[in-house]
């Protein structure tokens, strides 16, 4: 089926209209459902191979065929493709073709074609003006009351699309278009009624676009008919969209109508409504005056923050931040923070994950020393929280508050924390901790990091278990990238050695992988000790660099074209670096090929070749 | 402490993974290959894995081949150094055992050993039982992994993990694979001559660990005998020994642990096999652990896990922790919209 394009391409444009789609059309009434779907797609782009759009009429008996579809994946791309060659129609072809078509579709005794007509009749009154419009308006009116309620929801789905097709909406009592509202809004369906919620938004957001206002409180009483329905499936679907409807319904005062039925929904039975208002709190109080947000909203957002279901609490915290730009510096300190200090200690760890993840939000209103001030005593608790994930959340977010706290206030209050994450009982917090440090490095530089981790660290893995000492290797090769020549001659060096005669393998096979990393950077030092320059210059590019210039030196030994990649690998490497490389890390990385263990040996193996590769084409120059 | 983890035996056996030149310098490719799958080909399968894909039928069968020829050439009393971190049942919570990864350390940098129990009850066996037998062969002498009541072709045909190889490889050659695999893997491990490791518990035939070393564990796991009561006994309040409610195996007291420690010079068994609240739990005046590293045991008990970490100088740590977020089904409320749209 996916080679009908090539088929008909042979057969020319005569023999495919002739022979191809009435053969095509036979086929409809036999096949699996999944050849079903793939002809129905593939007709959509039948239109050139049939000769353009004047011949595309051709086509339209066997889509007809599959819109009565038993199977709806087949009856929508039988539709989506019908709405393609309707779009290549002229209006002339639309009236002798199309419309017959709807019109048959429409009346046909089986739900599943009905079904189907609901989705062309968008695509038929974009090409029609005035009386024939009408008509197929009034012809759909007879969908929107269908006596199968499938049919009345594709109505309702559809509903909208054709609403944007229409220049002008006529809302008048007795209109079609208010006929078929009325009977969707009111229908004794739930799934259709729900459905309303979006005709609703297309019929308000188009009468906007068009500056009428006079069906304005008509529609606000139909609007909060939906916010009152006794289903909580309509009620959701209508908070989901609230701040969308509200906007849509121009004016302010009007707007003001909808607080009552806010509030009502914010405390509705349903924790699926209750979720679903929560997330509309900031977008809706946008709409509304401030004096407004504080008398009616905030009391129920308190009472949100201690809702008995964690998924309303979650969606709150999710949303909550967007509070204080509303508020203002002021009243965020006064109404929002006691309920943000409340949440971050929410028993659901969802809750708290999602204010840190806003706080940046609340720190651009009320500022970084008021936001550390009243948060922070929260931040330390959570910092020890039982849940991992939890504590993981707030390392991820240590480097972002470092940033807007400076160096020596983040050493006073948050300082302590990080070296304690590092000795966690938990590997992925570990884990996490050291990629902190390595970040934290990156802000506060170089020196803040020899004084205030490595010698800690180090001392540290003085330990006799096994596991801190681990971790401290971990701690320090993640540091060795972003480390000064000074910090790893006089610390790292002598810490990587002494731990080379480890009685643990796995402490000696990290070495191994550690002595590579050490070489790496030690590549990258510059003749002429430029010691700035190498601390500054972060790992992961330099080693890049180093190799793309050991690739270009190998396979065109002769021409000068080294010179010209980056310019670290360009300089000489320092004789330090040689001197450490050739007579500390390789001798040592040899000595651990003969261990007693078989991974520290291929390990070892591993790190000497890759060094290798890297170093050679540096060393000889 | 360091002691020699080469399994003498592996020396005799596989001449060829430590063959090194007469003057003591070792060869520089990784000719340590303890197998014919290259080091290359296993680190995409672990890869691959980890991401919870399955290897092909192929892959599967040259996984199991290689596992055999590691495996034959352990122990039933298989040595172990410390440090090492020990674990109770897994029951194809592959997601979890992934959570239990990031909360012990990664393999190969944190030592494991495994007390069985790999497949049936979760959805994941077969990813569960393929990544550990990928450790297994990629570095075996960082992870143990020994037999539970469930590494056997009955139970497995019972419990899920026959009908998960069936719907997942559309044929039983898998199943065939890994069960026949099963009969190989060793019963007990011992951490330092201190630990004594097992699925189930103790043995009425069974009074020191040399009598395990004789037994011939070659086989699909018994009805009765020595065997079948490592895999599948009980600690018990009551002294002496009982009949198990199980079936199989037997309840043993305080009295019988005591002495099994004392003539074994012993400071503790660890087992698995039964369910825990807290994930581990000791009996027996802490001469017995029981460790339970499967949490929400079935998507539904929720229950916590728990590991127990032994470092270098015999000290004993337990970690809790609690499914991982992505424990195959999903924990949240019912969506809303999709259904009724």
């Amino acid at each position: 089926m996916r080679r009908l394009s090539t088929i008909s391409l042979a057969l020319g444009k005569e023999r495919t209209r002739t022979e191809l789609v009435p053969f095509l059309e036979e086929v409809t009434q036999e096949d699996e459902d999944e050849v079903l779907t793939v002809l129905a797609e593939e007709l959509g782009g039948f239109i050139p191979y049939v000769g353009g759009p004047d011949n595309a009429h051709v086509l339209i008996p066997a889509l007809e065929a599959l819109s009565g579809a038993e199977e709806p994946v087949v009856r929508d791309k039988a539709v989506e493709s019908l709405n393609l060659i309707c779009q290549a129609f002229s209006t002339s072809q639309v009236k002798e073709y199309f419309l017959p078509l709807i019109t048959r579709l429409s009346s046909t005794d089986w739900f599943t074609s009905r079904v189907s007509a609901t989705g062309l009749y968008a695509a038929a009154i974009s090409k029609l003006e005035g009386t024939e419009r009408n008509d197929l308006l009034v012809l759909y009116k007879d969908l929107t009351q269908d006596e199968a309620p499938m049919v009345r929801r594709a109505a309702a789905t559809s509903l909208p699309k054709i609403i944007g097709e229409l220049p002008e909406l006529d809302f008048d009592e007795n209109s079609t278009l208010h006929t078929m509202f009325i009977s969707q809004i009111t229908d004794d369906q739930d799934s259709v009624r729900l459905l309303s919620v979006d005709v609703l938004i297309a019929i308000a957001e188009s009468l906007k676009k068009q500056s009428i206002t006079k069906y304005n409180s008509e529609l606000i009483g139909l609007t909060l008919d939906l916010f009152n329905d006794k289903s909580w499936r309509v009620r959701y679907m209508a908070a989901d969209r609230y701040e969308r409807l509200a906007r849509s319904l121009d004016g302010s005062e009007l707007r003001e109508k909808f607080i009552p039925s806010f509030v009502k929904l914010m405390k509705d039975s349903e924790a699926e409504v209750r979720t679903a208002i929560s997330k509309q709190i900031p977008g809706f109080c946008s709409l509304i005056p401030l004096a407004a947000i504080i008398s009616e909203i905030i009391p129920n957002v308190e009472l949100l923050a201690e809702d008995s279901s964690q998924h309303v609490r979650a969606a709150l915290a999710s949303e909550i931040s967007r509070l204080a730009p509303l508020l203002e510096k002021e009243k965020t300190t006064q109404y929002l923070l006691p309920t943000f200090l409340q949440m971050l200690k929410d028993e659901f760890p969802d809750v708290r994950l999602n204010i840190i993840s806003k706080l940046k939000i609340v720190n651009d209103v009320i500022g970084i020393e008021l936001l550390s001030k009243s948060l922070l005593p929260a931040i330390s608790e959570l910092a020890k929280d039982k849940q991992w994930r939890v504590r993981l959340a707030i390392i991820e977010y240590i480097p972002l508050l470092a940033e807007q706290l400076g160096v020596s206030f983040f050493d006073k209050e948050l300082g302590p924390l990080c070296m304690t994450w590092l000795w966690d009982s938990v590997f992925s917090i570990r884990e996490a901790a050291t990629l902190n440090l390595r970040k934290l490095t990156e802000v506060f530089g170089v020196d803040w990091a020899k004084d205030e981790i490595i010698q800690n660290v180090i001392a540290v893995a003085e330990n006799s278990n096994y596991l801190y000492r681990l971790t401290a290797l971990f701690a320090i090769t993640t540091l060795i990238p972003v480390m000064d020549q000074a910090a790893i001659t006089d610390s790292i060096l002598p810490f990587i050695i002494n731990l080379t005669d480890d009685a643990i393998p796995n402490i000696r096979f990290n070495i191994a992988k550690s002595f590579k990393v050490l070489a790496e950077t030690c590549l990258t030092w510059t003749d002429g000790g430029d010691e700035q320059d190498s601390a500054t210059t972060t790992g992961p590019a330099s080693p890049a660099a180093a190799k793309t210039d050991s690739a270009s030196s190998t396979t065109e030994p002769s021409t000068g074209t080294s010179e010209s990649t980056a310019a670290t690998a360009n300089k000489p490497v320092s004789p330090l670096a040689k001197q450490i490389i050739t007579e500390t890390i390789i001798p040592r990385l040899e000595k651990l090929t003969g261990d007693s263990d078989v991974d520290v040996r291929y390990f070892a193996n591993k790190s000497l070749e890759e060094i290798d590769v890297l170093a050679k084409p540096l060393l000889e120059k | 402490m360091e002691v020699d983890q080469e399994d003498p035996l592996s020396q005799v056996k596989h001449p060829a993974s430590t063959s090194r030149s007469g003057d003591g310098i070792p060869e520089i490719k990784p000719a340590e290959n303890l197998h014919s799958i290259g080091i290359g080909i296993l680190e995409t399968w672990i890869e691959r894995l980890l991401k919870c894909e399955i290897l092909s039928e192929s892959q599967v069968m040259r996984l199991c081949d290689t596992a055999r020829e590691i495996l034959v050439n352990e122990s039933n009393v298989q040595p172990v150094s410390s440090p090492v971190t020990i674990c109770g049942d897994i029951h194809g919570q592959f997601h979890d055992l992934l959570e239990l990864f990031r909360i012990g350390g990664p393999c190969p940098d944190t030592n494991y050993l495994f007390m069985g129990d790999y497949v049936d009850r979760g959805y994941f066996s077969v990813e569960t039982i393929s990544l550990l037998l990928a450790y297994k062969v990629r570095y075996p002498h960082r992870i143990t992994i020994l037999r539970g009541n469930h590494e056997s072709r009955q139970i497995t045909q019972v419990y899920g993990f026959y009908d998960e190889c069936l719907r997942k490889y559309g044929n039983t050659k898998v199943w065939t694979a890994f069960t026949d695999l099963f009969d190989y893997l060793p019963l007990t491990a011992l951490v330092e001559n201190r630990i004594f490791c097992l699925h189930g518990g103790l043995s009425p035939s069974i009074e020191t660990l040399d009598q395990i070393v004789q037994l011939d564990r070659f086989q699909e796991a018994p009805h009765e005998g020595p065997v079948c009561d490592l895999l599948w006994s009980d600690p018990d309040e009551r002294s002496a020994w009982g009949v198990s409610p199980r079936g199989a195996g037997f309840t043993f007291g305080f009295d019988i642990s005591s002495q099994f420690n004392h003539a074994n010079s012993l400071s503790l068994i660890a087992r698995a096999h039964q369910l825990i609240m807290e994930g581990y739990q000791f009996t027996h005046e802490e001469r017995v652990v029981t460790i339970f590293s499967a949490p929400n045991y079935c998507y539904r008990c929720g229950n916590q896990a728990a590991i127990m970490e032994v470092d270098e100088n015999m000290n004993t740590t337990f970690l809790q922790f609690d499914p991982s977020p992505r424990s195959g089904q999903s924990n949240f409320s019912r969506r809303t919209p999709d259904y009724f749209l």
